[in-house]
Parts: C-alpha cells; structure tokens; sequence
C-alpha cells in the first residue's frame, strides 16, 4: 500500500523527506516525465535529450513521435539559450553563456506535451506574439509551405533563425501550439510555450 | 583539391568529402549551438570544388538522423549551390537514406528534392 505523501501529523512541520516528495509528487501528478529549471547550456541540452530518446524508446514509443518529441524538446531548448533574457556570460577557462529558463516534458491524455518557459523582455514580446499568433492560426499544409518558404530565405542574421525553429515546432504539433504572457515587472514578461504531440 | 573529413561529435556530422572520387557524405546528427560554424567550412569546401568542377560527375550521399532548423536551413543552401552547378553541367546525383519507419527524414528528403530542377534525387531506405 502506498502511503500519501504530504501528511505530518497535526501541528507538525512537513520534513525533509515529505517537504520534496510532495514537491516531486505534484510533478508526477501533471504526468511529468522531467523538468529542467535553471541555468540552461548545450551540454544539458544534450544529456537532457539523449535520456529523453533513450526512456521513449524503452517506453516502445514509434520512432516518428520520438523524432517528432525530440525536435520540439531541441528547438524549445535552443530558443531559451539564445532568446531568455536571464543570462550570464563570462569566461570560466572558455567562453560561457548560460540562460536561465524551464523546459518541461510529459504525458497527458495519450500525448507528450513540451513546455517551455524564460522571461522575456518587454520590448520583445511583440514581435514573437505576432510570430506565434500567425502559426496558431495555420494548418498543417499552411504550415509545411510556410517552412519551406522559410527554408529558402536568407539567414536573418539578428533573429539566428527564430522564425524557422518556431514553424518547425508548430509542424512537429499535433494540436494548435499554447502560448501565454506573464508581466513580472516593467521590463519583463514571464513566457511560455506549450506544444502537444 | 584537399578532401574534407571532419569526424561527428555529438551534435554535429561527420563529413567525408573525397573530390578526387567525386563522391561526398554527410551522416549523423546535427543540432550545433551555432550552424553556420559546423556548416560554413562544409559549404565553402563544397562551392570551392563545384566551382571548378565542370563536366565532372558528383554524389552526395547524406545519411542523417536528425538535423535542427538552422541546420536544415544550410542543407537547403548546399542544394541551392549544388542545383545551380547541376543546370551549369555538372552530373549531380544525391542519396537521401532514411530510416524505413521514419516518416520526419522521409518528408525532409521529399521537401528538398521538390526544389531541385537539375540534381538527380534519390530517396532510400536504411537497414534500421
């Protein structure tokens, strides 16, 4: 029998032990498979990925979904490296950019779902609003033809290709991409993106 | 002309480029933090060559599992370099191998070769 995590006894203080398993069980409630929070890099970006494959292919997940998972799961990673507006750059022996954000992987209702979340700046959120209002709106064909549109233009050297990575994870979705604006403060918005597959 | 052979690393490919055989290959993954360092010496070695490779035959043979958008982005450049050497003469044939039960790859190879007036494209199954 399993015990219910999340119950001292009266008028007790929750421990260690039952203070994270509560903590880890609302992350198992909402069919969370892992959450990353904190400093992203590409060396995280990589573990992160390559577990994830390794447990949807343990899991007899079809090679498409997984290919289709791990696209989202790399483009949402690299959209938060590039795009947070938390970072720290340095040197520690190398050059180092690291950035702050969330990405969150699970089941729900038979699908994966991949969400991505960073603070944005207020300056910015225009523009990617836009960029997401327009793929929310599309259809699949739209969307397809609107990558290969994409796929032919020149580089855009300010945006290091957002506008490709967003279509190519609106066409990787099985259902209309989620999305939603937090302010923090006058400068800031609190950002993320939910895609299901 | 120098061949080019760079080894794959986690998320890059690995490049065989043998000129004297006119025969090229890219496998592997391909999600770099930046594309246009993995890409830049393989698209400046490729134009190089299909710069003085008049009336010479070339295969391109890619084998990749995975590529992000930036990098599909280069690979949509490579077959813009290499369609416009196909319509100047040069025998250009590409293999797109891809996984049978991957559909993802099977569409990237269809979007490419819709593009290609002048390369001889041809998409094929892998063992795996």
């Amino acid at each position: 029998m399993t015990i219910p995590a999340n119950t001292p006894p009266e008028g007790e203080p929750l421990t260690l032990a039952q203070h994270y398993r509560a903590f880890k069980g609302v992350l198992d409630e909402r069919g969370i498979l892992f959450s990353f929070s904190g400093y992203l890099s590409e060396g995280i970006l990589y573990s992160l990925g390559d577990t994830l494959r390794q447990k949807m292919t343990l899991d007899d997940t079809d090679l498409t979904t997984i290919k289709k998972v791990f696209s989202v799961f790399v483009e949402q990673a690299q959209n938060i490296i590039r795009y947070s507006a938390e970072k720290v750059l340095g040197t520690v022996g190398k050059s180092v950019e690291l950035s702050s954000g969330m990405v969150t992987i699970g089941t729900e209702r038979g699908r994966f779902f991949i969400v991505c979340a960073n603070t944005i700046l207020e300056d910015d959120v225009p523009q990617l609003k836009h960029r997401l209002e327009v793929l929310q709106k599309m259809d699949k064909d739209e969307i397809k033809a609107y990558y290969k549109e994409q796929l032919r233009e020149a580089p855009d050297e300010k945006s290091r290709g957002a506008t490709i990575g967003l279509i190519e994870i609106a066409r990787r979705a099985s259902e209309p991409i989620e999305f939603d604006f937090d302010r923090i403060d006058a400068e800031k918005h609190f950002f993320c993106l939910k895609v299901s597959i | 002309m120098d061949n080019l052979v760079i080894a794959a690393t986690e998320r890059s490919p690995a490049v065989d480029f043998d000129f004297a055989a006119g025969v090229l290959s890219l496998k592997g993954e391909s999600y770099p933090e930046d594309a246009s360092t993995v890409f830049g010496p393989i698209f400046a070695a490729l134009e190089g060559f299909l710069g003085v490779a008049e009336c010479r035959a070339l295969r391109f043979d890619f084998e990749l599992i995975y590529f992000n958008s930036s990098s599909a982005k280069a690979l949509m450049n490579m077959f813009q370099l290499m369609d416009k050497a196909a319509a100047r003469g040069v025998t250009i044939e590409v293999n797109w191998f891809f996984a049978r039960e991957d559909e993802t790859m099977k569409e990237f190879g269809e979007d490419f070769s819709e593009d290609l007036e002048h390369v001889t494209f041809n998409l094929a199954t892998t063992q795996n």
